[in-house]
């Protein structure tokens, strides 16, 4: 009898996998699994070894291709598996932006490590894998799928941030990621299991419909909002961010300020966000105004440009937080998903482009992180200084650049839900920020070079390349926005 | 046309970035040509525009991006056109620009070609908001200028030119993030991003509270640009700090931005507020005058005096603004004209002077007429221009603007009289104290006086500043129908609120 069941429900899930809509909505992750183990056997089989770089562009590109066809079929695929995923225009175009972080990120890397050369198939391998688990937490319409996908983020992340295991801080990042990570995925599962308790569902669908104003539900949605509060670092968990940002090697730095942050957000914002009781919303707005203070206040007095790029991402944090609070309930669901894609593509290719350019300068050497070691850059390297600042100016939000829309739509969102005197608040917080931009610029370009010190000479072409596509990105963004906002459709 | 006239010099820029960067003399030329054809084309412009023409004029829009509306969605769009208001400040910005980059042959020796990428980039800021018909493109050019003098000034500027350029673009921004807010309550409220659209739709669709918010965060943003009173602290520090042209540049049109701003954004879109907030306005206007002149009494940096006595004149604009009469608001107009001119002037000599002496310090000069008389002549004449000898430019615009508030508010207007006696008065002791009296500096006694670049670099800006003293009507001409129409919508507003008013009394 027992046997007959589960021959029949796993007869059912087959027929649930094999629909064209499940195939069409798996495919960018499948594209990108069978990718990560076609690089490890390529790294076991000595003959295979110079395809490995073939195998990671194919696999992203067969990803992205995945993703573009569900972006541009119509219509999407939509719900599948027993409504436990989703795969739409949204979550599309998230994939996007989880597939050019990782290939960004890789380009980066290419040549970053230099003591520690024979491990970077590894490296490339569990970078492969960070896109999956992102594109899993954006389309779960379920809580235990978007579980999954977190570990499956974050495991290798942890591994990553200590990839440069020769230096302590590289160790300590990751230890530390791990440690509040796990401490992070725990207060999840518990609040998911408390969600459950009161409802008797754990998926998203389902949990609309409920009843979510006991106090039962309300601990278990609070618990889980703080598991990802944490991993966008915002405050009251925020504290990790700087030591993990500057510890870790720059390019998975630069993979966590763009790429988890763009995984977190979009669940919140596409997901979770029309579940959350209005009522919250001043608490919410409360704490992404706090987040921008200390975000800023924290960067202001940094001498180290990749600590206080970790603590400008804080303040970003708070900006899309405040997103967050403008979507509690729903009302306005286009404007927000505009404004969320339009702020994390931009942020994507801003910051991408940012650590990026401090991966080339740094080759390998923590010393030219060191904001007064690039005193005189626009002397001696006037092209990264040039582009480095157009990445300053662009995440200050300055127009011509992607980082002002962003800005722009998150304020439209804010001031079309009436909740003015956050904005208000939100704009002024964003003049500090400009405040350590301007004097990164101003140490570029305004101050000469220190006696006695040798300028960065380091040359990537790899990294090179991603400041330059970065930068037409971030104008382009920035000047013809219509290009990307038809994207998402109507 | 007047698309291309904005992105003229962006091009120009473009093309400069691309020569290399030893051939400074060619680098110069470009940008002199770049310039001069740019001020061809705005002079052209200027020519032929028709006064007598309703609305805007040498239109055009080209598809921006959109935005979600409430009904439908929002069209942002390259929308721009002149009518008489910015017509006169496109005017002054052309001719400006290619005196600055020849001004620039004298006092830049440094990085010359980022020096006139930024020069250039800076100028399509300036047009572009100046001729921005679509709130969002006006705040779009509104915020991309400020990047060009945060350069000019970092980089060129004088000893304390990092805190002088920060403190310029904090204090710009934290105002022009406010007007963010407004811009984009604007638009929700009304569903239309394009400014002539915007006339009608603003009474139409706004309820007075609304429009009285909206129309705070954009006078915030104007206030601290132009600078009005509380917000000037910023401006003594960046024109001291900045290097001439760029001194010449904030004087002559960023400054005119603010009150621009305060004309279109504030008076000719809100005017139902900006009757209620012309009393405000008025005595900011006039305790700024006065604030300003006696700041300027008190100077001993030659610059700075120069930048405060721009605080006083820039509050006879303010007060010329909402005294809200035709007079008064000609003269506005035409005093932000003035002040450009005359200032710019200013600025030009103080500069020449410095780089032959290094010090902007008043007691440091003395007698500087008896090796200099070609630039003493030039200084006396700029002097009495802008204090405002009649016969020059300044009478002009001082005499209509306080003859078009005495109608409104004698005693703003008295108190303003008060500023032009203290302005004669700072202007003639700095006089005094730089061109005559003994040498007392002996470095002085051998400066050289001006070369046939530097006059020629002044003389149209001298027969400018002549001209609209003997023919002001040339220029007003051009700008009254416009500014009529900027009067009859106030009037308009002050009847509908004196009807809505009437009823209310009549049920009392």
């Amino acid at each position: 009898m027992s046997t007959q069941v589960s021959t029949q429900a796993s007869a059912e899930l087959f027929q649930s996998l094999s629909t064209p809509e499940a195939r069409m909505a798996l495919a960018p992750l499948l594209a990108l699994a069978v990718g990560v183990v076609l690089h490890l056997v390529c790294d076991v089989v000595e003959a295979l070894k110079p395809a490995r770089a073939l195998v990671f562009v194919g696999a992203i590109g067969a990803g992205v291709a995945a993703e573009l066809r569900v972006l541009l079929g119509s219509p999407p695929p939509g719900l599948v598996f027993d409504g436990t995923f989703v795969a739409d225009r949204s979550t599309a175009l998230f994939g996007l932006i989880f597939l050019i972080a990782a290939l960004l990120a890789w380009l980066v890397s290419n040549g970053y490590y230099r003591e520690n050369r024979p491990f970077k198939p590894e490296h490339d391998a569990l970078l492969l894998t960070t896109p999956v688990g992102m594109m899993l937490m954006v389309g779960a319409r379920d809580l235990v799928v978007f579980f999954v996908g977190l570990e499956l983020l974050s495991l290798p992340l942890y591994a990553l941030c200590a990839f440069r295991r020769m230096r302590a801080e590289s160790v300590e990042a990751g230890i530390k990621y791990f440690l509040l990570g796990s401490f992070s995925s725990a207060l999840f599962l518990y609040g998911a299991a408390l969600l459950y308790a009161a409802t008797g569902t754990l998926s998203l669908g389902e949990l609309a419909g409920a009843e979510l104003g006991t106090p039962l539900a309300l601990a278990g949605l609070a618990l889980i909002a703080a598991s990802l509060f944490f991993k966008v670092s915002v405050f009251p968990f925020h504290l990790w961010a700087p030591d993990v940002y500057q510890g870790s090697p720059t390019p998975v730095t630069a993979l966590m300020a763009t790429g988890t942050k763009a995984a977190a957000f979009g669940f919140l914002i596409v997901q979770l966000t029309p579940l959350l009781p209005l009522g919250g919303r001043s608490l919410v707005a409360v704490l992404a105004l706090v987040t921008m203070a200390l975000g800023n206040l924290g960067a202001l007095v940094q001498k180290d440009l990749k600590r206080m790029l970790a603590y400008s991402s804080v303040a970003h944090a708070g900006t899309l937080l405040l997103l967050v609070a403008a979507g509690m309930g729903a009302p306005d669901r286009h404007g927000a998903l505009q404004a969320a894609f339009f702020y994390l593509g931009g942020y994507l290719f801003t910051a991408m482009g940012a650590f990026g350019l401090i991966a080339l300068l740094e080759s390998d050497g923590a010393r030219f992180t060191q904001l007064d070691s690039l005193r005189g850059l626009s002397r001696t390297r006037p092209v990264i200084a040039a582009l480095l600042a157009l990445f300053l100016l662009s995440l200050g939000g300055i127009p011509a650049t992607a980082g002002f829309l962003g800005k722009w739509f998150v304020f439209a969102v804010l001031v079309r839900q009436d909740m003015l005197l956050v904005a208000v608040l939100g704009a002024l917080l964003s003049t500090v920020a400009l405040a350590y931009y301007l004097r990164v610029i101003v140490t570029l370009y305004m101050q000469p070079a220190l006696e006695g010190h040798e300028p960065p000479r380091t040359n990537r072409l790899s990294a090179s390349v991603v400041g330059a596509v970065c930068a037409a990105f971030v104008l382009a963004m920035g000047l013809f926005p219509a290009l990307f906002l038809g994207l998402l459709g109507g | 046309m007047l698309a291309l006239l904005t992105f003229l010099p962006l091009a120009g820029a473009l093309l400069i970035a691309f020569l290399p960067k030893q051939s400074e003399s060619l680098l110069r030329l470009v940008a002199l040509a770049v310039t001069v054809v740019t001020a061809g084309l705005g002079i052209a412009l200027y020519l032929d525009f028709d006064p007598a023409k309703l609305g805007f004029q040498h239109e055009f829009t080209q598809p921006w991006f959109s935005l979600d509306g409430y009904d439908a969605p929002i069209p942002i769009a390259f929308h721009v056109g002149l009518d008489g208001i910015s017509l006169l400040l496109v005017a002054l910005t052309v001719v400006l620009m290619p005196l600055v980059v020849l001004s620039a042959y004298g006092h830049v020796h440094e990085r010359v070609k980022e020096f006139l990428v930024w020069l250039l980039v800076m100028e399509t800021g300036m047009l572009g908001v100046f001729v921005a018909l679509d709130v969002v493109l006006f705040y779009f050019f509104w915020e991309v200028s400020l990047v060009p003098l945060y350069f000019l000034v970092g980089i060129w500027g004088g000893e304390r030119r990092i805190y002088a350029t920060i403190k310029f673009f904090l204090y710009t921004v934290a105002g022009s993030l406010v007007m963010l807010v407004g811009v984009l309550a604007l638009l929700w409220n009304c569903g239309s991003a394009s400014l002539p659209e915007l006339f009608t739709l603003v009474a139409q669709r706004l309820d007075p509270l609304t429009q009285t918010w909206i129309f705070g965060a954009f006078a915030l943003a104007f206030a601290i640009k132009v600078p009005l009173l509380p917000f000037h602290t910023w401006l003594a520090d960046a024109h001291t700090e900045a290097p001439t042209s760029g001194s010449v540049l904030l004087a002559g049109v960023l400054l005119k931005m603010g009150t621009y701003g305060l004309l279109r954004f504030g008076i000719q879109l809100f005017p139902g507020v900006a009757i209620d907030a012309a009393p405000l306005f008025l005595a900011l206007g006039a305790i700024g005058i006065v604030y300003g002149a006696l700041l300027a009494l008190a100077q001993q940096d030659l610059k700075r005096l120069i930048a405060c006595s721009s605080v006083s004149h820039l509050g006879f604009v303010v007060l010329g603004l909402f005294a809200l009469t035709g007079p008064a608001m000609r003269g506005a107009l035409l005093q932000m004209i003035n002040h450009g001119l005359s200032t710019g002037l200013l600025f030009l000599l103080v500069g020449m002077v410095y780089e032959r002496t290094h010090t902007r310090d008043l007691a440091r000069y003395g007698g500087i007429a008896k090796v200099m008389p070609v630039f003493a002549l030039f200084f006396v004449f700029t002097v009495l221009s802008s204090a405002g000898l009649p016969g020059l430019n300044g009478f002009v615009g001082e005499y209509l603007i306080l003859a078009g508030t005495f109608q409104v508010s004698p005693l703003w207007a008295a108190l303003s009289v008060t500023g032009v006696i203290f302005g004669a008065v700072y202007l003639l002791m700095a006089t005094r104290r730089v061109l005559f009296g003994p040498i007392t500096n002996p470095e002085n006694e051998h400066l050289v006086d001006l070369g046939a670049r530097e006059i020629g670099l002044m003389l149209p800006l001298v027969a400018l500043v002549i001209w609209i003293g003997v023919q002001p009507n040339a220029l007003l001409s051009k700008c009254a129908p416009a500014l009529e129409r900027v009067i009859e919508r106030v009037e308009g507003a002050r009847l509908a609120s004196a009807s809505a008013a009437a009823p209310a009394e009549e049920i009392r």
